[in-house]
């Protein structure tokens, strides 16, 4: 490694601290809001730091007491929850099989290309035929009919992740475990599915990221809380006829935090996950 | 009964005919090198072989059962591949096992194999790594043990020393050859390395574009290339071939005046003849003055000392001439030498065809 200045140290050190204070403001000033009295909110001049801590809001959301707003929160992330957690284990079941037969056979590579390219549409070109074929199925407002809409969006993600992670993996060591004897069905379990963890493991955080932030699709397809989801309920939150800030940066926070934690557990994973599908070792 | 008998095997992909008729047939025990440049078709082949890919036409046996379409892990053979293509994420015992595992072979019985497999290749110390802390040389121990323990029929290799570094290739060589002699398999064995191709091979067949130039022993293929392209293949530096001229029972060489008699098994050979007259480098000697017998004039124009060998590169009349001398001898550039050689040592090709002269007894 070439050495440096002092100077330039400096300036290393103090470009990432300013990064990192740009990316994390907005964070901290919704944990902020979220426990502010909302008199402190809508003070002029604004008052940057709570007089007093106030978790209310906290309490209120996470309410389990009947057709109270916090009942109402409960359950769209409890909708959240299971649509994308659904969607994500459908798209990655599919993504294995679909990515490996896309990596192991170039020949049809066309046909991910094809599935990719529906990407390039934007998602109002497609709401109204979505909207009549769930309707069709008898499935608007449903959970499952959610969750599908949203396999249809991770799935051609997700296979094209998992076949870039497949590719690295060298074809002769699939075909040294054949010659040993191993089936496909083994193959994939004892050799190539372990080698590729890191990348599965990608492909299911981005994949539930995804599906956990959408509002456009679950704001068109649910209506009650049979369905509806976190996103869709903090929308709600706003379209009252008065707007409590400090209860929309406290389910903003409540919303961040399962895909916050999951992402904390499966760190070393995914970066190694993110260097592994574009370096090829 | 042959091990491993390869009958008119073709591979075309599209209108490319990669594989154009390929016979051979291997006795038990047999160490067949296939060598030959890159794109020669020796992979393809050997890959045919192990059930990695499919003949376009043709028949392989192996101990007279035909294995075409017969799936890779029944045709009772084992693999080494050029990049050992283990199992990163199991230990080397695991990797050495998992044919064995694979065929549901009982623990006790798996372990025993493996053990001895790591102890014939002195890796008994490794078997709880991982591939990836393992060195190169120990990781081609491995992918070794791995084919060794399930004792098949034949062992494929696919330029399995091309990834190690000079000294390393040196050790594993001998190594191949040592397991070679102990276990008495048939082998197959993939190289563009003549060296490695003549220390390891009980035969030899030198490939080019898709068929075999010549099929015979290290000594053969040595001794009595069939055609010139063995013959500049084989060796190092690879043979000197001259373009002379036969006119009243004597070779001239083109481009001088120097002749030299014409070989008495190569009498049938009609006067007029344009022929490339071949000899090795190793049967070059620097002629004494007062010595009688069959020499060429040459102008020296490079001399390098390798250590064991003064490689000597001279002229004569335009054509390069290529000497390995013995490291003392007193010669430098500009002067002009004798090279002296026996009359065994000429090789006369057509250099129309490639082939080599016909030798009447």
């Amino acid at each position: 490694m070439e050495r440096k200045g002092l100077v330039f140290t400096v300036f290393i050190y103090a470009s990432a601290l300013l990064l990192a204070v740009l990316i994390l403001a907005p964070v901290l000033w919704l944990f902020i809001m979220s426990i502010s009295p909302a008199a402190d909110l809508s003070a002029k001049p604004l008052r940057w730091w709570p007089q007093e801590v106030d978790f209310s809001r906290y309490r209120m959301l996470l309410s389990t007491v009947e057709n109270s707003a916090g009942a109402a929160f409960v359950a769209s992330l409890y909708n959240s929850l299971r649509i994308a957690g659904m969607a994500t284990v459908a798209a990655i079941a599919l993504a294995i099989p679909a990515g490996w037969a896309v990596s192991r056979t170039p020949t049809v590579g066309w046909s991910l290309s094809m599935v990719i390219a529906t990407y390039m549409l934007p998602p109002v070109a497609l709401a109204v035929p979505l909207y009549m074929g769930l309707a069709w199925l008898g499935l608007l407002n449903n959970i499952f009919g959610l969750a599908l809409v949203y396999l249809t969006i991770l799935a051609p993600f997700t296979t094209w992740l998992m076949k870039s992670g497949f590719d690295s993996i060298p074809r002769e060591i699939e075909s040294a475990a054949m010659i040993d004897g191993a089936s496909l069905f083994q193959t994939l379990r004892i050799i190539t599915l372990p080698l590729a963890a890191p990348v599965v493991a990608t492909s299911a955080l981005f994949a539930l990221l995804l599906a956990w932030d959408e509002f456009f699709y679950a704001l068109l397809f649910t209506s009650d809380l049979r369905a509806k989801t976190l996103t869709v309920a903090i929308a709600d939150l706003a379209g009252g006829r008065v707007s409590d800030y400090g209860l929309i940066a406290t389910a903003g926070v409540l919303a961040a935090l399962p895909p916050v934690l999951i992402g904390l557990v499966m760190q070393r994973a995914l970066i190694s996950g993110l260097t592994s599908g574009g370096v090829k070792g | 009964m042959s091990a491993l008998e390869i009958q008119n095997i073709r591979k075309s992909y599209g209108a490319i005919e990669t594989l154009k008729g390929i016979d051979i047939a291997l006795q038990s025990g047999e160490f067949l090198v296939l060598l030959g440049s890159s794109g020669c078709g020796k992979s393809t082949l050997l890959n045919i072989i192990a059930g990695l890919a499919e003949a376009t036409s043709g028949d392989i046996r192996i101990g007279d059962r035909s294995i075409l379409g017969v799936h890779p892990k029944d045709r009772d053979i084992a693999m080494v591949f050029q990049s050992y293509a283990l199992y990163p994420n199991l230990s080397v015992r695991r990797n050495i096992g998992f044919g064995l595992e694979m065929r549901k072979v009982p623990v006790a019985e798996r372990d025993k194999a493996v053990q001895e497999a790591a102890r014939l290749l002195q890796i008994e110390a490794l078997l709880d790594r991982k591939p990836n802390q393992l060195s190169g040389g120990q990781r081609q121990r491995v992918a070794i043990g791995r084919a060794l323990v399930r004792k098949p029929q034949v062992f494929l290799f696919d330029e399995p020393l091309s990834n190690l570094d000079a000294k390393l290739r040196l050790e594993m060589r001998t190594e191949l050859k040592r397991l070679h002699q102990m276990l008495r398999t048939t082998v197959v064995y993939v190289t563009h390395d003549q060296i490695e191709a003549m220390t390891l091979a009980t035969r030899i067949a030198v490939m080019k574009d898709g068929r075999i130039e010549q099929l015979g022993t290290p000594e053969e293929i040595y001794n009595r290339p069939a055609t010139l392209y063995v013959a500049g293949f084989v060796g190092a530096p690879p043979m000197n071939i001259l373009d002379v001229t036969v006119r009243g029972g004597a070779l001239e060489v083109a481009g001088s005046d120097v002749a030299i008699p014409l070989p008495a098994r190569y009498a049938a050979i009609g006067d007029g003849a344009r022929l490339s007259l071949g000899i090795r480098p190793e049967a070059l000697r620097l002629a004494t003055e007062n010595v009688a017998g069959l020499s060429l004039p040459a102008t020296v124009e490079v001399v390098e000392l390798t250590g064991p060998e003064l490689i000597t590169t001279a002229r004569i009349g335009g054509q390069k001439l290529i000497a390995c001398l013995a490291p003392r001898a007193r010669i430098s550039e500009g002067e002009n030498h004798r090279f002296a050689f026996d009359e065994e040592a000429l090789r006369l090709f057509d250099p129309k065809t490639g082939k080599a002269c016909e030798v009447s007894s």
